[in-house]
């Protein structure tokens, strides 16, 4: 749910990153987190194991001034990934405005991106958010790897609502801009609805 | 979709900035339970990364929540997180936001911070009252926004 404050003239939207474990979730928005301005960005908060596995979830505010209005803060959430924290995922959906659904392309992990989608949309149907309402994009991460399906299967039993979709390398950077700028390209055209 | 008008911001903030000052608190914050902050007192010496602290807060409540249902209980209603030097005491309001007061424990103490809120609780659940249905009633907010010369790329170095 955005929050929009007339008075300091701000918005704010919540933005998740949704997928697997190990898809590279977390990659994502550390990558962006390092190559954003420091005037722009406030302190990332990692709630992880030692073995630097998100725990409950990671956190970034990104802030975009805009000269003719509003300041529009993003703040940017990760799930943790692992089929065990289920309850945490669901917790952090609370009042989402856009999701990032990252896929691991390894062969060997579409199941668990296809297990980790219905645990989504399984969570957003108890909090009533209509997918098809729903700002989403869909990554391809770790196209680098050798064992990897190819885009039109990952595109046909994933993205089954025809969103945008990105290919990315996100230890790299790869793709991580792109889909960062077109979910909240989304989110703002829905708050202008 | 939440919004407050300027007048609103300024009835909020005033009420959390007397609660503040009565209840001896170091800052008083109006969160909502996806994480956002709302509102805050006005206390220019707090330092600390206000919008993180609203994350992390919600995150904490929620958690907590989830944890007393699983143990049978249908509502939290509030919680106490205490450090060396500061408390921390967050209480749901109406279901959807969470007030946070912290405090530094030598100035000030649990009982006192309670009572302060109590004294407030019906006033500030009032005014939240009162801007959920002016937002209610109004149509569209589009026209008054803003947003579409954003340029992303100039985030970036």
């Amino acid at each position: 749910m955005p929050f929009i404050n007339f008075a300091t003239k701000e918005i704010n939207c919540k933005i998740v990153y949704y997928g697997p474990g190990l898809s590279g979730k977390t990659t994502n928005i550390k990558w962006i987190y390092d190559h954003i301005k420091p005037e722009n960005k406030g302190e990332m908060i990692t709630l992880a194991t030692e073995t630097e596995r998100t725990l409950f979830f990671d956190f970034v505010p990104i802030e975009v001034s805009n000269v003719k209005g509003f300041k529009v803060r993003f703040h940017l959430y990760t799930t943790p990934g692992q089929i065990i924290y289920q309850a945490s995922r669901k917790l952090i959906l609370k009042g989402v405005d856009g999701v990032v659904f990252v896929a691991d392309s390894q062969e060997e992990r579409h199941d668990a991106n296809l297990d980790t989608l219905d645990d989504m949309l399984d969570n957003l149907k108890e909090y009533d958010i209509d997918i098809n309402e729903l700002p989403l994009v869909f990554q391809y991460n770790k196209r680098d790897l050798p064992n990897i399906l190819p885009v039109e299967v990952l595109r046909r039993d994933l993205n089954r609502w025809n969103r945008p979709d990105f290919e990315a390398v996100a230890t790299k950077g790869i793709g991580v801009l792109e889909t960062f700028k077109e979910i909240t390209r989304q989110v703002l055209k829905k708050l202008k609805k | 979709m939440l919004t407050l008008r300027p007048e609103e911001d300024e009835k909020l903030r005033k009420l959390l900035t007397e609660l503040n000052r009565e209840s001896k608190s170091k800052i008083v914050l109006l969160i909502d339970k996806s994480g956002q902050l709302i509102s805050r007192s006005e206390s220019p010496a707090f330092s600390s990364d206000d919008i993180t602290f609203a994350s992390l807060t919600a995150g904490n409540v929620a958690a907590s929540e989830a944890l007393s249902k699983l143990l049978g209980d249908k509502n939290l209603n509030h919680m106490f997180t205490e450090t060396e030097e500061e408390g921390i005491y967050m209480i749901l309001i109406d279901g959807k936001y969470i007030l946070v007061s912290i405090f530094n424990k030598s100035v000030s103490n649990l009982g006192i911070v309670r009572v302060k809120i109590k004294k407030y609780y019906k006033k500030l659940v009032d005014l939240l009252r009162q801007i959920e249905s002016r937002i209610e009633e109004e149509s569209s907010i589009a026209e008054q926004l803003n947003v579409e010369d954003i340029d992303l790329d100039t985030l970036f170095e």
